[in-house]
């Protein structure tokens, strides 16, 4: 409790977490102090529900922001994160035409996309019928095991819905890498 | 289902002195006895000797849970001297390695026992020579429940994923976690501030543990840091019963960071078991689902949670 002045004990996270972390400890803490939440509806009343939230909104606007966040660690004295913060995704309320796609993505961009946004592989697996082996093969650029362009484009317009990305842009950025099979 | 070499060597070798587990929950007819007589039923199946005792006050049904025929000997018949061991108030479940010991609820309730014969009774029932003694503790929160909770080794919070239970597993924690800092406080004025600090309504607006020890360390610092080190050997662990979906499941990371943040607690997420057909099936037939269902995915769920608490691994902290 003691660190919870600091904002990424608001979120529940040591200095230097992860992007990743961030997003994610952010959907948890607004799940946990939700309107409709079981786990904590008995220990705070509503207008402490409230604050809480609202904290949690600010800790997140400002540690989701690579140069805020930069500054805000060197003001109080913290390393920055292991991983350097990449001003991408974009928040997960945000729709997926506000998410600015590179060029080119890689299998470990789209990971953490998906980690981010906090699908699992199993889900994700789940509802596109995609084996997880191919969402991993996929994830770690193994391009000797992935199938054909043509079938691959369908899997990678699976996994971009999955994650509310584009599913044709990504698609062409992922295949952009592709050795040529000529 | 058999158990594969390693799981049944690495299990058999971690506990090697005896340990107490119980299962509370602060509210009836959650499934809680049925938590118990499986997790017990599963410790026995990987090869630990265990007694689970039947605690519950009033409503003691474990043997039910078991499929057994009210036990024909009791805790009971060993007080009142009509055995001259407490071994031989233990019932056989059918199950290899798995005893019950019923009528623990009664010895505790019974007003006719002094206290010292209950003192000597409960040392007998830890004492017993085996590896795991599981205590079914009842509903409510009498001090001898949870004494029991908090001598334990291992203390499970069963609840389901309603908001009574929750607010009842809630005040089965705060009640214990009190009554350890009462009995750790070092004088008269902090007793004090913990029986303040217990009425929710309090005057001084101690709404939390963290609260008491806040305030306490305004006038006895080392007071506030023996309160601390009792909190933070407090550790009880979640078991979410009866979950319908995932948001189910998330609850219990949920109520880990909210006793982490609000209550100053060290909690942790142990496993959760899903509602399920087969279950209240065998329930009904009074047989354990365990036994009668061992392919459902409750059975496995307890094959899970029953190895993370033997090997103290949690669910992490879900995000």
């Amino acid at each position: 409790m003691e660190d919870a002045e600091h904002l990424y004990g608001v979120l529940g996270l040591e200095p230097g977490a992860s992007r990743e972390q961030v997003e994610r400890a952010y959907r948890f803490s607004l799940e946990l102090y939700g309107e409709d939440t079981l786990a904590t509806y008995s220990l705070l009343d509503p207008t402490e529900l409230e604050d809480m939230r609202s904290r949690i909104r600010e800790a997140y606007q400002l540690l989701s922001d690579p140069e805020r966040r930069q500054a805000y660690d060197q003001g109080h004295g913290f390393a920055p994160p292991e991983i350097p913060v990449v001003p991408f995704p974009e928040t997960p309320e945000a729709g997926a035409e506000d998410v600015e796609l590179p060029e080119v993505l890689t299998g470990p961009d789209l990971k953490r996309i998906r980690e981010a946004r906090g699908v699992s592989l199993r889900h994700m697996a789940n509802v596109t019928k995609i084996g997880t082996r191919f969402l991993e093969y996929i994830e770690d650029d193994r391009f000797g095991f992935l199938p054909a362009p043509v079938y691959l484009r369908g899997f990678l317009h699976e996994y971009a819905r999955m994650v509310s990305l584009d599913p044709r842009r990504v698609a062409e950025a992922y295949m952009k890498r592709l050795p040529s099979r000529s | 289902m058999a158990l594969t070499v390693s799981e049944t060597l690495s299990v058999g070798r971690a506990a090697k002195r005896r340990q107490i587990w119980s299962v509370g929950g602060g509210k009836g007819g959650i499934g809680k006895s049925l938590i118990a007589a499986s997790l017990g039923w599963q410790l026995a199946r990987m090869g630990q000797r265990v007694v689970l005792v039947d605690a519950d006050l009033g409503g003691a049904n474990l043997h039910t849970c078991l499929g057994l025929p009210s036990p024909a000997r009791t805790l009971a018949d060993f007080i009142q001297r009509r055995l001259d061991t407490i071994e031989e108030a233990l019932t056989e479940t059918g199950a290899p390695g798995l005893r019950l010991l019923s009528g623990a609820g009664d010895l505790l309730t019974a007003a006719n026992i002094k206290h010292m014969q209950k003192v000597r009774v409960l040392n007998k029932i830890r004492g017993l020579d085996v590896d795991v003694v599981l205590i079914d503790i009842g509903a409510g929160t009498s001090f001898n429940s949870l004494d029991f909770f908090l001598l334990s080794d291992v203390a499970v919070l069963a609840v389901v994923p309603e908001p009574s239970s929750i607010e009842n597993g809630y005040r089965f924690i705060k009640s214990a976690l009190y009554r350890r800092l009462r009995a750790a406080a070092p004088h008269a004025g902090v007793r004090n501030l913990v029986d303040t600090a217990l009425d929710p309504k309090n005057d001084l607006g101690l709404r939390t543990p963290v609260d008491l020890v806040a305030r306490v360390e305004q006038e006895d610092v080392e007071a506030a840091a023996a309160l601390r080190r009792e909190m933070g050997s407090f550790h009880p662990r979640f078991v979410i019963n009866e979950v319908r979906d995932d948001r189910d499941v998330a609850i219990g990371h949920q109520l880990v960071a909210a006793c982490g943040r609000h209550l100053g607690l060290r909690a942790s997420y142990a496993g959760y078991v899903h509602f399920e057909d087969a279950v209240w099936r065998a329930v009904r037939r009074r047989r354990l689902f365990m036994a009668d269902a061992p392919t459902s995915r409750a059975a496995e769920e307890i094959r899970q949670l029953t190895r993370g608490l033997l090997k103290g691994e949690t669910l992490g902290p879900g995000y």
